[in-house]
């Protein structure tokens, strides 16, 4: 029943792409946006479903959406929504500057089109080997996306994310077999044998050697995807070097997805082995990804590898709070996933239209945004404050939270450390912001008009992170009550 | 008296030993060459064995699935890939690894330290599935690792899409010796990424070559910090 549904929600981006790819203009644009609401009409019919009845599953049950799946979709077409939505605008500023040839148009939409169906299925599929297809998949959409404007700095951005992003994600494959040969070994070859459903559901009976294996390879592989130090050396290349919309996706989404999988890894590590070991090694790779993030912000001379360094620093708290584990650190993770991907995606988006504003990326030109780009410059100042957590942000529930939560799970070094670490980070990234607001005004190489199209959508997610500080509405609660039942189905 | 050859589970794993051993000596052979072209040959000679190893087990398991495996394995990893990189390589002026971080004497050498350590390592782990080809795993383990030692120690693009291929190869031997494989429509998913990522490779090595006038990764060193 709900086959048809889920086949709009992938093929409707996947066929968009292939009309768009020779298209331009606003015929592109059109093709774009209907792809988009075609897909975003069933994502919402069937994130509604997941959420209502707890379990939505089509074709078979190689698609299986939980509430944890349907919440990561949700972010995907959120975040998806937003570039989609700034990309005119930013497209048709790099084709007058000559920074995109006037083909590029259509083959820009056709593959973030087609970026956005590999990410959607990222959350909806089962099986970990259709996962893991869908996370490669994401990489090989991407990495043309980072190099569309054929800048020597590009070519080279794209070419490392492609190479590195292959290897990394060939160890989530033997993170995979490892999961299958495990599970094999109890089901036989049954066409179900990598179903994560049925994987939790017979993970006690599982061999430990085989499941330590898989998540250490998972770690390693997914690791890379996300952004955890020390397989993270393509990120800031590559979100730094994208146009700016897909720098959004990259960071607001493309990370969480790889994520998620790895929580996938997660979760059947800890129903059969208990919490101890992947838990443990979650929480060291997470705080040594926000340890070494800290220096390059602080050193940043690029306003957007400040923004993607970020993302390691927000990435390594979200791999610390899912080793923590418990109620209250895990309720932290699940909205910080959120607001993280929201307001990240929206300083890309701000960041890419200063950068195109004073022609450079160069944190020491862009100064004084407060007279020269009113509407991207506040943007960005306010989703930094927003970003480092200082309250009313939602961001700071959701950072107290996981910090408070580490402490009652048990881990006071661990969630000291942190604690002092979102405060270094927040104090580099609040420095550098004050300069870009306040700063002594720079050149501009052209005026910014006012676009109310801009200032609303970079207003409004911006608001929404500010109001979930104060006040989270009931049904979001309700949702990430069961999103959190899921991250500790079966954990401490 | 029947002439025809049956073969057993049995026969099809001792089949699965002997292709992984050769599998290991075309991954050394290939460590061990400076021509960009000739190991594209090794690499698509590595594959052919592994899809004979596949559609002999298919055959004498009367698996209908692993034979077509074999041929999809066959067509892409044996005769598409190399052939989309022999075509890359024509357009580029220099096709030989001349300045690698590791030279071939030392890379052979490596390689062959790597077969050894792997078996020693994974030769009686417990990590049986259900396969009984006790060379098969410490062959692909091997070879996984030896991909790695390519790519990170060569300084030419291709040399290093060799490397990744001699990787990816190795992964398609880890997964057929511990289960024969993954579930049909996931082998069909791994094996359209990899000819994605060889299309990608192809275009961005046109526009390397166009920008920097080589496919030297020397050349990327622009982004730090």
């Amino acid at each position: 029943m709900n086959d048809p549904v889920v086949a709009i929600l992938v093929l409707a981006p996947a066929i968009g792409g292939l009309a768009a790819w020779r298209m331009r203009g606003q015929t592109v644009e059109l093709i774009a946006f209907a792809a988009y609401v075609a897909a975003c009409s069933a994502g919402v019919g069937l994130i509604l479903a997941a959420f209502q009845t707890g379990h939505v599953t089509a074709f078979g049950g190689i698609v299986s959406i939980d509430a944890l799946g349907a919440y990561v979709l949700a972010l995907t077409l959120i975040v998806a929504g937003l570039a989609l939505w700034a990309s005119p605008r930013y497209i048709r500023h790099e084709l007058a500057s000559d920074g995109l040839r006037p083909h590029d148009e259509g083959h820009y939409y056709a593959l973030f089109l087609w970026f956005m169906a590999t990410l959607i299925t990222v959350p909806i599929v089962d099986n970990l080997g259709l996962l893991w297809v869908a996370i490669e998949a994401t990489t090989v959409v991407s990495a043309l996306l980072v190099g569309i404007n054929r800048s020597p700095d590009a070519i080279e951005a794209a070419w490392k994310y492609l190479i590195l992003g292959t290897i990394g994600v060939g160890f989530a494959l033997l993170a995979t077999l490892f999961a299958y040969a495990s599970s094999v070994q109890v089901l036989g070859e049954s066409s179900d044998a990598l179903n994560w459903t049925r994987l939790m559901s017979i993970a006690p009976t599982l061999n430990p050697s085989l499941l330590r294996l898989s998540f250490v390879f998972a770690l390693a592989g997914y690791g890379t995807k996300i952004g955890l130090v020390p397989f993270h050396t393509w990120l800031p290349d590559a979100h730094s070097q994208a146009p700016s919309p897909v720098s959004a996706l990259l960071s607001g989404v493309s990370l969480v997805a790889a994520l998620y999988a790895l929580i996938r890894f997660h979760l059947v590590a800890v129903a059969g082995i208990g919490p101890g070991f992947s838990s443990t090694l979650l929480v060291a790779f997470g705080l040594l990804s926000m340890a070494v993030a800290l220096p390059f912000m602080i050193r940043q001379e690029d306003v957007k590898r400040l923004l993607a360094y970020s993302s390691i620093e927000h990435m390594g708290l979200l791999a610390v709070g899912v080793g923590f584990g418990g109620p209250l650190a895990l309720l932290g993770v699940a909205l910080h996933m959120g607001l993280h991907a929201v307001t990240k995606a929206t300083l890309f988006l701000s960041a890419g239209e200063l950068v195109q504003q004073y022609g450079s990326r160069r944190l020491s030109a862009i100064r004084g945004t407060i007279t020269a780009a009113p509407v991207a410059g506040v943007a960005l100042g306010g989703g930094i404050v927003l970003l480092g957590g200082l309250p009313p942000s939602g961001i700071f529930v959701t950072e107290f939270a996981i910090v408070v939560g580490g402490v009652t799970q048990g881990f006071f070094p661990a969630a000291a450390a942190t604690a002092l670490l979102l405060a270094l980070c927040f104090v580099a990234l609040a420095v550098h912001g004050s300069r870009i607001v306040w700063g002594h005004p720079g050149p501009v190489l052209a005026a910014s008009n006012f676009d109310i199209g801009l200032a609303l959508r970079l207003a409004a997610p911006l608001l929404a992170v500010a109001v979930l500080g104060l006040w989270t509405p009931g049904p979001l609660i309700s949702a990430l009550e069961s999103i959190k039942a899921i991250l500790g189905a079966t954990g401490a | 008296m029947s002439l025809t050859i049956t073969l057993t589970a049995l026969d099809a794993a001792r089949l699965l030993d002997a292709t992984s051993a050769g599998i290991v000596l075309v991954g050394i052979l290939i460590a061990g060459t400076r021509s960009i072209g000739r190991a594209v040959w090794l690499v698509a000679a590595q594959a052919i064995l592994l899809s004979a190893a596949i559609a002999g087990v298919g055959l004498a398991t009367h698996s209908s699935h692993l034979v077509i495996g074999s041929l999809v394995t066959l067509a892409s990893r044996g005769i598409a890939v190399p052939l989309a990189i022999r075509y890359i390589l024509r357009q580029s002026p220099v096709r030989v690894e001349r300045n690698p971080y590791l030279g071939p004497r030392a890379s052979l050498v490596a390689a062959i330290a790597i077969v050894f350590v792997s078996a020693m390592a994974i030769g009686n782990a417990t990590l049986v599935g259900s396969v009984e080809a006790p060379r098969a795993l410490p062959a692909a383990v091997a070879e996984v690792l030896t991909g790695l030692l390519i790519a990170m120690t060569r300084r030419k693009g291709l040399s290093i899409v060799v490397g990744l291929l001699v990787f990816e190869n190795g992964l398609a031997l880890v997964a057929f010796s511990l289960t024969y494989g993954m579930p049909f429509v996931v082998e069909l998913g791994a094996t359209f990424d990899l000819l994605m990522v060889v299309v990608v490779v192809g275009v961005y090595a046109r526009r390397m070559l166009t920008v920097f006038g080589s496919l030297s990764t020397d050349k990327l060193r622009n982004l730090r910090g």
